[in-house]
This record gives C-alpha cells, structure tokens and sequence, in this order.
C-alpha cells in the first residue's frame, strides 16, 4: 500500500497552512485511490516534543511516533506557513531532528503559505535548497498560497499538478509526464471549456 | 553482580547558592567520593575523560592510580576512555601501568563521547570516529597480547618491533568493556572479541538500551564466546534518593531543570518516565533498577551516575550512604533467578583464574579468539 504523509507547520487555529495541506492531501488521495493511505499530521502538539529533542537527543513516543511514519512513508507533503522570509523555525527544528538519511530518494510535494504574494518565492530560495541537501526528490510544483490566493483562481490547479506529481512518482496511475500531439490526438473541446471555467 | 558509580568529572554551578567549585575540589571530591564508594561497599567506581572545560578529567590514569593508593578493595574503572583521540600506545601504557601499581584493580572502557573540537585539538576527524574506535583497539588488543608488535595502519605511525611495557600483570590484559549508545558497530566489536559492552542508558529511552544489548549479546554467541546470556553487560543508572519520596523530588528539581545533559529541556517527571532516571525513596530507586533485567537479562554491572548537575559533595556522599543501605536487597534482588552459567562481573582474579582453567584444559586462551575468526 502507497503511505503518503502530510506535515503542516501551522500554528493558528483556523490555519491556512493546515488548509493547504488538506487540500493537497485531498488532491493526492484523489490521485492514488482507495488503496493509497494519505495521512495529515500538524506540527504544533509536538513543538515542546521537538525542543526538547533538541535538548535530550531523543523524542518523546508521540514524536517518535510521527518521525517513523515519516520513515514509513512512500511520499511527504511538507507546507510551512512564512515566517520572516523563511520556513517557520518549527518547520525546520522537525527536519533538524531527523536521523540522517531519513529523506534520501524520497519524494517530497512542498507547499508555504503567507499574508501576501511577495513571499512565493520562499518554495525555490528556502524549502527546495533544504531538501536538496537532505537529498530528496522534490515535484516541480511548489504550492504557495498567499492570503489573497484563498479568493483567486489557480490555486485549485496549482495543487493538482503538484499533486498528480507526487503520485506520480510514489506509484499513482498517471506519469509524471506526458507527451501529447494535439495533431495525433486533440484535447476534446469540451476539457478546454471545463478548464476555462474553473 | 558489581555495582558502582561512574562520573564525567564536570564542574558545575551549584544552580541553588550559584556557587562554582574550583576544578582543585572537583579533583579531590572525585577521591573523596570514590573512598566513600568503597566504604558503603560499592565494587566499582569509574572516571571520566575530556579535553575540555566545563570538564577535569583529562588524566584519568593519574585520578585512578591515586585513589588505587588510598582504597583497598573497589575496582577502578573509566566512562570512558577516548578510544578515538587518545594514541593506543599511551593507552597500553598508562593502563598497563596502572594495572601494576593496583595489583590488577582496573579495567576500562572504550568510548567515542568527544565534543566536535577535540578531535582536531588532537589531529583526528570526527568523521572517522568509528573507523578510529576500530583501528585504535585492534592495535591496543595486540599490545597487550603480543610482546613484539609490527603495525600499519590508517591513523598512526606504523611500529616496527614495537613492545608495550610494562606487560600485562600476570600475563592477562586488563577486562575492556565497549560503550556505545546507538552505534551497532560498538556493539558488533564488543562481541567479536569477547569484550564486555556497557550502555550508558541514563540519558536515553530503554529502547535504545535493549536493542544494542541485544544485537551484542547475539553477536557474542556467534563469535563463539559463550552463549548469548554468558555476554557481560554493563548498564548506567541514575537516581535521587531521600527517605521521602518528595523530599527527593523537591530538592533534586534545581538540579535536574538546570543539568548541563538535559537542563531546560522536558520535566523532571517526563524524563523519569522516559529514562531509567528514578527520583523517590531508596525502595523506589531498587524496583526500578531490579526492573533492568527485563530488557537486558541478567547482567554483571550496574553503574549509578550520582555526582553531577552541581550536586554538593556532602549531598553526593549521603546518596552513597543511602546507595550503601539498599545494596544488600540490590544485589539479594539481582541474584534471584540469575542462572548458574550467567558469569559474575569481570576482575582480574577471575580472568586468570579462567586463562589457567584454559591452558590446562589445552584450548586456546579465551582472549585470542579473533584472531581463529579473523
């Protein structure tokens, strides 16, 4: 069975990070099926788990529980709200705390959200650089989300192809990437329609 | 079964008078409390080593040569000595030495436990650590158990026709425990010699504790030393005692929420549950340490951390006095069910008792095994 988990950094409650993440998670669910097992975990109950692994070097069960899950997964959704033009110190204390190699060939979707556009490009300055170094696969697609993009179109698409990209490469049904001759084999007119009205 | 102390050799704030003691009383409270070990009947104190502040205990030789002086009986021991930075060659003989002037009193254990710059400090890579902790003990292991040593390898001048001096006491190398606590390559080198393995199980969930344990005593049978439960195991402990179980708690909370290990991290309560950490009464601190055999089996040593975090001498050596009261029910709890083929804790006596058992029954000496599996 495909394991794909879903780590949301957010801190308030309601969260519009949270919000990304089920979304994404949906998306990817979506994807993969009824045999796909997509699971959301938020960050905030283990942030005392996380600073005290800091201190002592090991996690506590609830934390231990969360990071073999992270072993155990086949894919991660991971979404961070910003936080100073960066990923939120919560965020990164979790990937700190992984042992090393935890990530290494694993397909990770990214995602962040923040009170204004300015930020997107924090998914290619910060979060793709941190998991090139922790060596896993990362989709193309970035998720942002700004505030405004919760109103807007294209968010909708934007977590789609991100999420039709993660199963891609954690074994959902559709490839990463497709090849198409619209001489050969023209889009049917009616999936432009649909795609112009959402 | 033996029981003891162990220590670091910190030098520590008292967190309740802010007072710091001078690294001279930390030196001589490390006798003081040693000679108290013995006196409550303890059979085994071990020192530390570092290179480094907040620490004292960068000569662990000339620290145990000094209480071997003033003791009679206790057994001398190290957690650990720095098998990474430390010249095997020095270690033969500063260890060998000592094992003559305390008639055989000693052993040691190897450890890798270096903060990041002393690697350096002494010309190594911290990320060799392993490969150090390897290559170092195999030329040790044959210092001491050939008299002319020809040697090359990756991290020391070669020796040609090198001899270690003095030679080991009555022809036996002193007993070597291994200390790891989460790298399964220790582990696997405990047992592929037969030495013993030590975890130090103080500041760690039990998990980690039971599946090193685990692999090095079924890694022991496979090397052919003896079946799985005859491995000797060593564990750390570390407790509070006062005669009232709150007593205890209200007066080692300071010290607890401000230790250098653990200090501002979780409550004093969590890590007592997650960690063999015990803070109650004396009958507390013993079913909690009679409970060690459920994840280890029977074992041959039990170290108990007391001096530490800022703790007052005079506090220390009362939690020996209380250590001293409960070690009859210890070691009358730890002797139950304990089969008869489980061996006692290592001494030197009893490895010579076991080379002479060996040579007449014409079989190879018990501590050259390696060298038939290599």
């Amino acid at each position: 069975m495909t394991r794909v988990l879903a780590v949301s950094a957010g801190l308030s409650v309601p969260s519009s990070t949270r919000l990304l993440t089920e979304r994404l998670a949906d998306a990817v669910r979506a994807d993969l099926g009824p045999d796909a097992e997509v699971e959301l975990v938020e960050l905030r109950p283990l942030a005392h788990a996380l600073a005290d692994h800091l201190l002592t070097g090991f996690p506590d069960a609830e934390l231990e529980e969360v990071l073999e899950k992270v072993r155990l997964a086949d894919g991660l959704i991971m979404v961070t709200p910003v936080f100073s033009a960066s990923f939120s110190g919560l965020f990164k204390t979790f990937t700190d705390v992984m042992e090393p190699g935890l990530l290494i060939g694993k397909p990770v979707l990214i995602g962040a959200t923040a009170g204004t556009s300015r930020h997107s490009l924090v998914l290619d300055h910060a979060l793709r650089p941190l998991f090139a170094y922790l060596r896993a696969v990362v989709v193309p697609t970035g998720v942002f989300a700004a505030t405004e993009d919760f109103g807007d179109h294209g968010l909708e698409q934007r977590v789609e192809r991100a999420a039709g990209e993660l199963a891609a490469l954690v074994g959902g049904r559709r490839p990463l990437h497709v090849v198409r001759d619209e001489f050969a084999d023209p889009t049917p007119f009616a999936d432009r329609l649909r795609g112009l009205s959402t | 079964m033996q029981f003891g102390i162990f220590t670091v050799g910190d030098v520590t704030t008292d967190p309740t008078t802010g007072r710091t003691p001078s690294e001279h009383e930390r030196i001589k409270a490390q006798v003081e409390i040693a000679k108290k070990a013995e006196e409550v009947g303890l059979d085994v104190v071990a020192v530390g080593q570092h290179h480094n502040p907040p620490f004292v205990a960068s000569s662990p030789t000339t620290t145990m040569a000094y209480i071997a002086a003033q003791t009679q009986r206790i057994l001398l021991s190290t957690s650990t000595t720095l098998i990474t930075t430390t010249d095997p060659v020095r270690i033969a003989e500063d260890y060998g030495t000592l094992q003559h002037l305390a008639d055989g009193r000693m052993d040691l254990m190897m450890g890798r436990g270096n903060t990041g710059p002393v690697y350096p400090w002494f010309g190594k890579d911290i990320r060799e650590g392993i490969n150090l902790a390897i290559e170092n003990y195999a030329l040790l292991h044959r210092l001491w158990r050939e008299d002319v040593v020809d040697w090359e390898g990756r991290f020391r001048t070669p020796l040609q026709g090198f001899t270690a001096t003095p030679r080991p006491l009555d022809g036996v190398p002193p007993f070597v425990w291994h200390g790891s606590i989460r790298s399964p390559e220790i582990a696997e080198q405990a047992a592929y010699y037969g030495d013993g393995f030590f975890h130090n199980h103080i500041f760690w969930p039990s998990s980690h504790t039971r599946q090193m344990v685990a692999l090095y005593r079924r890694r022991f049978e496979h090397y052919g030393h003896g079946r799985a439960d005859q491995a000797i195991v060593g564990l750390g402990g570390q407790f509070f005692m006062r005669r009232n179980s709150q007593d205890a708690v209200r007066e080692f909370r300071p010290y607890f929420d401000n230790a250098p290990v653990y200090g501002h991290g979780p409550s004093l309560e969590d890590f007592t549950s997650q960690t063999p950490l015990t803070v109650g009464s004396p009958q507390e601190v013993l079913e909690r340490t009679l409970g060690f055999r459920e994840y280890v089996g029977d074992y041959q040593r039990q170290l108990f951390l007391v001096d530490h975090a800022g703790l007052p001498v005079k506090t220390v050596l009362e939690q020996l006095d209380l250590l001293g009261e409960i070690l009859p029910d210890l070691r009358a709890g730890m002797a139950e069910g304990r089969p008869a083929h489980v061996p006692d804790g290592p001494t030197h006596a009893g490895l010579v008792a076991a080379r002479d058992a060996a040579v007449a029954a014409g079989s190879a000496v018990p501590e050259t095994v390696e060298e038939v599996s290599a």
